[in-house]
């Protein structure tokens, strides 16, 4: 039963009691308590250790909108605008014209074997280019002879080049929705729809799925999230399959696992009755690294995607409104059986009308079966006004919003998808704040980087790519946005009691920050260096780029 | 190839009834029926040969999938199974696009795309469609129909005005209902013996024809899509453009895809029309 003292520069707890400390004292595991040295002393024996005196700690950060797939996308190439991070902590740069991503691609080419394996990269992020689209012609300069497959990073659109369309036998004469065609009517290489791109897939021998959730890809997702100060995150949709279970277990079996994973069971995958038998016997397996009892719901598509259910008066560029995934009489049903089941429900909404039909739902889950501090969330909820967190708040409901979309789409909502006075009330935690609603703030990693320093910037800044400010009163002070991604997110996940601050018998959990989240000005948060983090007593230092 | 055929239509239109009626009526063809949720459909459990989880076989040679939450790859698992289907039909989701998920068939070679049939409930339809949360999902499936059932035509206050509604909404062929019950030989096709030809069933008639000399391809399109009463056809056709050709005539409801079928090597071409009695009758004299 050694205790070990950790010396801090300063330690922001998110315990109102005792908000800030020296020390925290660590035993079994788990915060003995946080205070001065002296303070301290009354537990008894202690080693001192002070490896962290220059940095600053807070709880470890709790990411409670993200996808394991974050740790699978790179086993392949990163091609996105935007400079980002790989599990081993180096940096792939932004690529800022097609050209540049063709070059990229040409000399990772160089590296594959010559057996005509296919060349799959991810995250293409065209928005901020000028001029046209890419083409099949682009990426048969990266090869003519093996497949060539390169996903956006909103992860809907593919583009491909001539060999898979060859393979997957697509041509001028095939006439299916979301194969983009040039005005002479010949394919661009660009596919928009899930058929056409789950054939390509096939036709060229890639499982995307399993490839993003086997082992090493649950230890990647681990390790980009520990790089970011990030101690627990979900994973939240899963339709859990078997193998992915057995890759869940076996890699949060070893302590040296630095995450406590929440996989999110994908409602639809199965009837109601029979999902809830699945996860009642996948909670048996439930460990301090694991934990599965969540249950999400996905209702619409999303703003940019163009597949968001809103409310009158829709798109502000006339698109016609969105699809739904799941019909509101369903919802209804889905809902009402995991509620009633004692579930905990997480519903994807991000137009808001989506986010109306889910409130209702859940009143009248409420109506039909009246429960306390259920706590179902939605989850992005972008587009939900003031008079939609009201009943958010009365009806003992929580919000996750998806702070990171001000900055990688802010700039396209204001001048496409919503316009101005809607797009300055986005992702509205000034709101969720004013109307009481418990709320986190999420980056959907990953459809944006896991980095929840990141995502309070977003939240406090609320800064565009292009640099506007998009919706100051909606702005929430750093402290508030640090709550978010601490307490605030522990508490939409019902695990506030345990996580989320640095206080007597919670889990050590620790973010270990360079400098000062609190003194920074607010809009450096984003560029506070992580030295690593603490999960479970045990120390996790991130690899130097 | 396997014709794959989408059930499509709002929740509670009757996509589940029709499925039972199909199922009870297979005899002689082994239907692969993919389904949200087994527990809507009606399986007489002295006809179930085998359950395994999520796939039910019938005594009759049918089987029952759930879709679960892909329905691609519930279809390619389908596909990578030993035994063969003759047909192939799935039940769409109450709001999916049916035109979105028969698009599979015309990439996936294995599958040949049949029809896709929407159900409409000719009590609530109106209603449904006048809804601002989901009466653009609801057009939206009505116009993707190659061929619509207007169900439950008997609990519609004003029946014909439903109808009138509907076509003027959409540009499918109508084929009214009383709980799901339509030919399913008219929705599904014949089976190899009843292409004989001069079937008669209940309710509808097929017609087989056959000549000798090429046809013009434009003369016989619109005679097939001005005929709105003829609601399928198949046939082996030499046109007059392609003579050295076979040129495959499928058609369903509003829909008519030709193929080639190879070198031209038969003696005459041979259609076969299925549709309401009647209206046949009138197409013979022309």
């Amino acid at each position: 039963m050694s205790t070990i003292v950790y010396a801090a520069r300063r330690i922001v707890t998110m315990n109102p009691n005792n908000p800030f400390a020296t020390h925290v004292a660590v035993r079994d595991g788990r915060i003995l308590g946080a205070g001065t040295l002296e303070t301290l002393r009354g537990w008894g024996r202690f080693d001192l250790d002070e490896r962290f005196k220059d940095k600053v700690i807070l709880p470890g950060f709790v990411e409670g909108h993200s996808h394991a797939y974050e740790g699978g996308v790179w086993k392949f190439p990163y091609v996105g605008f935007f400079e980002r991070t790989s599990p081993d902590g180096r940096r792939s740069p932004g690529l800022k014209s097609i050209d540049e991503v063709v070059a990229a691609l040409r000399a990772y080419e160089k590296t594959m074997p010559k057996d005509g394996s296919t060349l799959f990269a991810w995250g293409f992020d065209p928005i901020y280019f000028t001029g046209r689209r890419m083409n099949l012609g682009d990426l048969d300069k990266v090869s003519t002879e093996r497949p060539v497959l390169v996903l956006h990073s909103n992860f809907h659109v593919l583009n491909a080049n001539t060999p898979v369309f060859g393979k997957a036998n697509i041509s001028r004469h095939t006439n299916v929705h979301g194969i983009v065609k040039d005005e002479k009517g010949e394919p661009t290489g660009e596919l928009q729809e899930n058929t056409a791109k789950y054939l390509a897939y096939k036709a060229v021998g890639i499982e995307l799925s399993s490839l993003l959730s086997d082992e090493p890809a649950t230890w990647g997702f681990a390790r980009v999230a520990q790089l970011s100060g990030v101690t627990t995150a979900t994973d939240l949709h899963n339709t859990l399959p078997d193998s992915t279970v057995a890759a869940y277990e076996t890699a949060t079996g070893s302590p040296d696992f630095p995450l406590r994973l929440l996989p999110a069971f994908a409602a639809l995958a199965m009837a109601p009755d029979e999902g809830i038998v699945r996860l009642t016997g996948l909670m048996k397996k439930n460990s301090e690294r694991l934990r599965y009892g969540l249950v999400k719901i996905v209702t619409d598509g999303s703003i940019q995607g163009l597949s968001a259910r809103m409310r009158w008066p829709g798109y502000y560029d006339g698109t016609p409104n969105g699809v739904w995934n799941i019909g509101p009489d369903e919802i209804d049903k889905v809902l009402l059986a995991y509620h009633r089941a004692g579930f905990q429900v997480h519903i994807h909404t991000n137009g808001d009308e989506a986010s109306e039909v889910a409130i209702e739902s859940v009143e009248r889950a409420l109506a039909a079966a009246p429960r306390w501090d259920h706590r179902h969330t939605l989850q992005h909820a972008q587009m939900a006004d003031a008079g939609q967190f009201r009943r958010m708040k009365a009806l003992g409901m929580c919000a996750n919003l998806f702070a990171n979309h001000i900055f990688y789409w802010g700039d396209i909502h204001y001048a496409r998808t919503m316009g101005p006075e809607r797009a300055e009330r986005m992702d509205a935690c000034g709101t969720a704040l004013a109307t009481g609603v418990p709320f986190a703030i999420h980056c959907d990693a990953p459809v944006t980087p896991i980095g929840p320093l990141f995502t309070a910037w977003c939240a406090a800044n609320r800064l565009t790519a292009s640099g506007r400010v998009l919706g100051a009163a909606e702005k929430i002070s750093v402290a508030d946005a640090l709550r978010a991604i601490t307490l605030g997110a522990a508490y939409t996940l019902k695990l506030d009691e345990e996580l989320g601050s640095i206080d007597v018998g919670k889990r050590a959990d620790l973010a270990i920050l360079g400098d000062d989240p609190l003194t920074v000005a607010p809009e450096k948060l984003k560029d506070v260096p992580v030295w690593g983090t603490m999960v479970g007593g045990r120390i996790f230092e991130a690899p130097k780029s | 190839m396997i014709p794959f055929t989408v059930i499509g239509g709002f929740l509670g239109a009757g996509k589940t009834t029709l499925l039972n009626r199909l199922l009870a009526a297979a005899a002689g063809r082994r239907f692969a029926v993919l389904v949200n949720d087994f527990g809507a459909l009606d399986i007489d459990g002295r006809l179930v040969a085998a359950h395994g989880g999520d796939t039910v076989a019938l005594a009759n040679g049918c089987l029952c999938c759930t879709i679960g939450d892909s329905l691609i790859e519930t279809l390619l698992k389908l596909l990578e199974r030993p035994e063969r289907f003759d047909h192939i039909v799935v039940e769409a989701s109450g709001v999916a696009d049916p035109a979105r998920i028969a698009d599979i068939a015309v990439l996936e070679p294995q599958l040949e795309r049949d029809g896709v049939i929407v159900v409409v409930d000719a009590a609530e339809v109106q209603a449904r469609a006048a809804d601002r949360r989901v009466g653009d999902t609801v057009l939206r499936q009505i116009k993707a129909a190659d061929l619509l059932v207007l169900n439950k035509i008997d609990l519609a206050d004003e029946p014909a005005l439903v109808h009138d509604w509907l076509s003027a909404r959409a540009p499918a062929p109508i084929l009214e209902a009383r709980q799901a019950e339509v030919p399913i030989d008219l929705l599904f096709g014949l089976d190899r013996r009843g292409a004989a030809g001069g079937k008669v069933d209940e309710g509808f008639r097929s017609w087989s024809y056959a000549w000798s000399d090429p046809v013009g391809r434009a003369a016989l399109m619109a005679m097939l899509s001005d005929t709105k009463d003829v609601l399928r056809a198949k046939g082996i056709v030499r046109f007059a453009d392609a003579p050295d050709r076979r040129s495959i005539v499928h058609m369903v409801g509003r829909r008519i895809d030709v193929s080639d079928g190879g070198p031209w090597i038969d003696d005459e071409s041979r259609l076969v029309l299925l549709g309401p009695k009647p209206v046949l009758g009138s197409l013979e004299r022309e």
